[in-house]
């Protein structure tokens, strides 16, 4: 009987890694054949000469400058003249600070301006017609979106954790991860059912792969304790909640911009509260502590930090200097620096390259920044030498394996070596009894026990979603959009990045989560909340779906429609 | 939103980056992995609850030694032979740090990179060891040192295979004492004290300054000199055992004259007494099989004249390990050339294939084949005619060395024998330790004496 049970928890930990390959094999070609081909939306045909611009984005620049979406080579019109932008509602034309200013119709405009086909719109001695791309034959075949069916992807995705739940039960002889199991997927697939059904969302992709994460990490707090799992489950639903709500949020980039200052106002709050009320646990003073409950601001402000950031094309061009943006950053990167939460400052200064560079293109920004954070570090390190001794270890772990700055990195790559590609199955590991295994050493926690092919997969999922939000870029709805999601991708792989680079020492261990899989209820609703940004670039995420009876007869199999696919003004 | 998606690009570096740590990760796993999972702090391989090792550990003629039956781990049956080839071994727990089921814990317990320790029992096969030492000489070692804490090293100088190594105090690791941590009997018994202990080597380095004085000139060999039973240097006196009368070195090793090695080692000077002591191991440790042994310290750097005459017959600050000891004999044995020791046969795994490491220290010149022989003879005139050839052993012919080192406590001298046989179907380099054994005439020969009978009956079955 005991080999049985044995064997099976070696034919289950075999499996698995197929499993988590299928899902995020589906998950990302789904992602991939979901997006919009590039055609033209529109064109714009120049009166003169006859000579059409396709209008391919949602929103675009126009202008003299070289990297234009529609370019001008018209002396009297700006480098960033106007923005034609497309909204649910219909297509706008925005000045952004032209010197001869943007007429529709021989009229002046001022702020945002709607127009229809056949207006003229004229910008410096050019004057443009809307047209219908159909109208001039720019108009490309129909496209249709291939998909995998969603729900056959969570399918796998609730295989991979009933059988991570099965090996738990058998190998610890007790039920203990049953319940929390169940309850995961029940949660799970009721999301997905409240996502069709009453969100209107067909696309499961990303919350899929956030769901072979987030699964992980709880049949992983089950296997050990209990109570880990009903937090982190807890705390995944709390997350859903932010999720569901933020997409709600963001829905409109137009409205979000008119709370620009008030997030900036929040971010800072709860970065500044934190600093005066704050608890120290473990070095770093970034805890709030009310009765039993225990949360990090700063996995908060992330998000609200990201909203600041980002921004719509139209005023992206408008209001060019980054002063009050650096001012917040700044003063974030400060807070998490005297709070001793040195990973998150990082992630935060990470966070605000990647955001500056994506709203200004200037390289000076960047490296006056960078210069700015090394020499800030040097002064830091020469004032209080002791924050050094924190990474003293760091290249040469083995020779502190017994005492504080190695010991955990050292068991953290004893027991992944031991785990070999298939691990040594859930709760039969040792990386268990070493302190903060659940949360920081998580890569290595998965190494042991589930092998370092899961762990590998788990990494690759967040490297795969940056660049997912790097591909839809263009195909997004906004800038707003665009940007908000490279910098919350480029968030999420760069936390993952100090995690896993951080035990294994290759970077200095810094302390922070691996998104979504490390215990940590801030962490994981946080996550949930920074993901929404990545959805929110999906373009099919806001979509209004054809009526039913506009579908062709011969519908073919796994394919989407939108009505925006076949534009209409 | 052209130049949005333009501006993303440092996004994409950080994720190339990102994949590019993953797979430097995946390289340093693959290629340290063994290494990192048989680290003594790896819970999978020394908790109590931990996974067995379950390759067998024989000696040279098959003789089990230790192997796991029905998961627990068992040794040899009988309990002296236990207690001798405990520190070769080692237990169930990692407390002895050189000893094979410490060293080797990934091998015998089935460790590979793809199932790490994580297979189901029939895929988990440990590799089976096969050792270079002899049960029953490692039997005799152990009796012949009776209560007396000490070391014995036994070693074939023509093809390093170690044939004994036996360290005292010792235990029974089918019955661990529950007092071992508090007893004092039992202290240091984790220390295999034959390669990582050192000790004052007393007059047996009188060898090691011959050897300097004949690199230096082979007419030293001839140098005279009359021992009144002391001399003075530095201001102080240096005692002899005796009275030697007029001495050349043979005299003077088979006399074993500290004055005579004291003024030699004086007229020498530091550097050539430092350069031959290094040649001969000093100052460095020794590496065969995984096992790294201690180091044998010889620095003068700061001592006075009398001290430096001192360390010339091995005392001031002169440490030397057992080990080291047998080694420098056999370059004597072999001409002046070292063989570097080695203890395992074979590591023979489930899927066949040995997995014997490479990483031995070479073999090293210690002193030129003319020196060797000079002071292979002065030993053979020295067991001849000191000792006696028949008090060591019956059948063999040994050339010896004593040693009868002071140590700064208050107990009784160690005893010490170095030497080797000069039998070309038993070429054996050896080293004996008898702790506070107080001459090493009396209380290392015998014991070496043992040991070797039982090694030459050993071998001559082979």
């Amino acid at each position: 009987m005991e080999h049985i049970a044995e064997i099976a928890s070696f034919a289950i930990r075999l499996a698995e890694p197929f499993l988590a390959l299928i899902v995020i094999i589906m998950a990302f070609s789904s992602l991939r054949g979901g997006r919009r081909n590039e055609h033209a939306l529109i064109v714009l045909e120049n009166e003169k000469d006859n000579i059409t611009f396709p209008v391919l984005y949602w929103e675009n620049s126009i202008g003299r400058s070289r990297s234009s979406d529609i370019k001008l080579s018209d002396p009297t019109v700006s480098r960033d003249h106007a923005v034609l932008l497309r909204r649910n509602d219909g297509w706008f034309v925005t000045d952004t600070g032209s010197k001869s200013g943007v007429y529709v119709n021989g009229e002046r405009t001022v702020g945002r301006h709607q127009v229809a086909v056949g207006d003229i719109i004229t910008c410096g001695t050019t004057s443009l017609v809307l047209r219908r791309a159909s109208d001039t034959g720019a108009a490309e075949p129909r496209h249709e979106r291939k998909i995998f069916p969603q729900g056959i992807i969570l399918s796998f995705v609730t295989l991979y954790t009933a059988l991570l739940v099965l090996q738990a039960v058998i190998n610890m002889g007790n039920t203990d991860a049953l319940i929390p199991g169940i309850a995961f997927i029940v949660v799970i697939w009721l999301y997905y059912a409240i996502s069709r059904a009453a969100f209107k969302r067909l696309n499961f992709e990303l919350e899929s792969l956030a769901m072979l994460l987030s699964g992980t990490g709880i049949i992983l707090a089950a296997s050990h304790d209990t109570r880990q799992a009903y937090m982190q489950l807890g705390a995944m639903v709390l997350g859903l909640f932010i999720y569901s709500f933020m997409l709600w949020f963001i829905e409109i980039p137009d409205r979000v911009m008119k709370w620009h200052i008030a997030i900036s106002v929040l971010t800072l709050l709860l970065l500044a509260s934190t600093l005066v009320i704050g608890k120290s646990v473990n070095g770093a003073k970034n805890w709030i502590i009310i009765g039993p409950l225990s949360v990090q601001p700063s996995e908060f402000a992330k998000i609200a930090y990201i909203f600041v950031g980002a921004s719509t094309l139209d005023v992206l061009q408008t209001k060019k200097s980054l002063a009050a943006f650096i001012f917040v950053s700044a003063a974030s990167v400060g807070c998490l620096v005297l709070m001793s939460d040195f990973g998150t400052a990082v992630i935060f200064f990470v966070t605000f390259l990647i955001i500056a560079f994506m709203r200004s293109g200037d390289i000076k920004t960047v490296i006056l920044a960078i210069t700015a954070a090394v020499l800030g570090a040097l002064t830091m390190l020469s004032v209080k030498p002791y924050i050094a001794e924190r990474f003293a270890a760091w290249g040469h772990v083995w020779d502190y394996a017994d005492v504080a700055g190695g010991y955990q990195q050292v068991r953290s790559l004893i027991y992944s070596a031991s785990g070999g590609l298939f691990g040594v199955g859930l709760s039969k590991g040792y990386l268990q009894y070493v302190f903060a295994s659940e949360n920081d050493l998580v890569f290595c926690l998965m190494c042991e026990e589930l092998g370092c092919i899961i762990a590998l997969l788990c990494s690759f999922v967040i490297g795969g979603l940056m660049l997912y939000a790097r591909a839809v870029t263009t195909r997004s709805r906004s800038t707003f959009y665009s940007i908000a999601a490279c910098s919350a991708g480029g968030l999420l792989v760069f936390q993952a990045a100090l995690n896993i680079f951080g035990v294994t020492d290759i970077l200095p261990l810094t302390g922070v989560t691996f998104p979504f899989v490390s215990y940590g209820g801030t962490s994981m609703a946080a996550c949930w909340g920074i993901l929404a940004f990545i959805k929110s670039a999906d373009e099919r995420t806001y979509a209004r779906h054809k009526p039913k009876q506009r579908k062709p007869k011969t519908k073919p199999k796994h394919t989407e429609e939108y009505e925006e696919d076949y534009v209409e003004i | 939103m052209r130049k949005t998606r333009f501006r993303s690009f440092p996004v994409l570096m950080i994720t190339l980056a990102f994949f590019a740590g993953l797979i430097y990760f995946i390289i340093n796993l693959a290629i340290h992995s063994a290494e990192w999972a048989s680290m003594p702090y790896n819970g999978h391989l020394s908790d109590s609850d931990a996974m067995e090792m379950t390759g067998t550990i024989t000696d040279r003629n098959g003789v089990v030694l230790a192997k796991t039956e029905n998961g627990k781990r068992i040794y040899n049956q009988d309990e002296d032979i236990r207690r001798a080839c405990l520190h070769v071994i080692g237990d169930d727990s990692v407390n002895i740090s050189t000893a094979i089921q410490t060293l080797y814990r990934s091998e015998l317990s089935g460790y590979n990179f793809i199932l790490g320790l994580g297979a189901p029992d029939f895929l988990q096969k440990g590799a089976d060891i096969e050792l270079t030492i002899d049960s029953e000489v490692q039997k005799a070692a152990y009796r012949a040192l009776g209560d007396y804490r000490g070391a014995v090293i036994v070693y074939n100088y023509k093809t390093g295979e170690v044939i004994c190594m036996v360290s005292t105090p010792t235990y029974d690791p089918e019955n661990v004492p529950e007092d071992i941590d508090t007893n004092d009997e039992y202290e240091g018994a984790y220390i295999n004290r034959t390669i990582s202990a050192s000790y004052p080597p007393g007059s047996t380095f009188k060898l090691v300054t011959a050897s300097a004085a004949l690199e230096e000139d082979p007419d030293n060999e001839n140098r005279e000199y009359d021992c009144i039973g002391y001399t003075e240097i530095g201001g102080k006196t240096i005692n002899c055992y005796s009275v030697s009368g007029h001495i050349d070195m043979t005299g003077a090793l088979m006399n074993s004259c500290n004055a005579y090695f004291a003024e030699l080692t004086v007229d020498l000077g530091k550097d050539c007494m430092l350069k031959q002591a290094e040649k001969m191991g000093f100052n460095s440790s020794w590496k065969f099989d995984g096992i790294e042994t201690a180091k044998s310290s010889y620095d003068v750097s700061e001592a006075d004249e009398n001290a430096f005459a001192w360390s010339g017959v091995g005392q001031y600050t002169v440490l030397e390990s057992p080990i080291n000891m047998a080694i420098r004999s056999c370059a004597i044995a072999n001409g002046g050339k070292s063989v570097t020791p080695e203890l395992i046969m074979n590591i023979n795994t489930l899927f066949g294939g040995s997995l014997k490491q490479n990483d031995s220290s070479p073999s090293k010149t210690m002193m030129s084949k003319e020196t060797a022989d000079k002071l292979a003879d002065m030993m053979d005139y020295t067991v001849e005619n000191s000792y006696g050839k028949g008090y060591f052993s019956n059948y063999l012919d040994v050339c010896a060395k004593t040693g009868t080192a002071e140590v700064s406590d208050d107990g009784l001298a160690h005893a010490w024998v170095t030497g080797f046989t000069k039998d070309e179907d038993c070429p054996l380099a050896f080293a004996v330790i008898v702790e506070h054994g107080n001459s090493g005439y009396q209380a290392a020969i015998p014991v070496a004496g043992a040991v070797l009978d039982a090694a030459a009956e050993a071998l001559e079955g082979d």
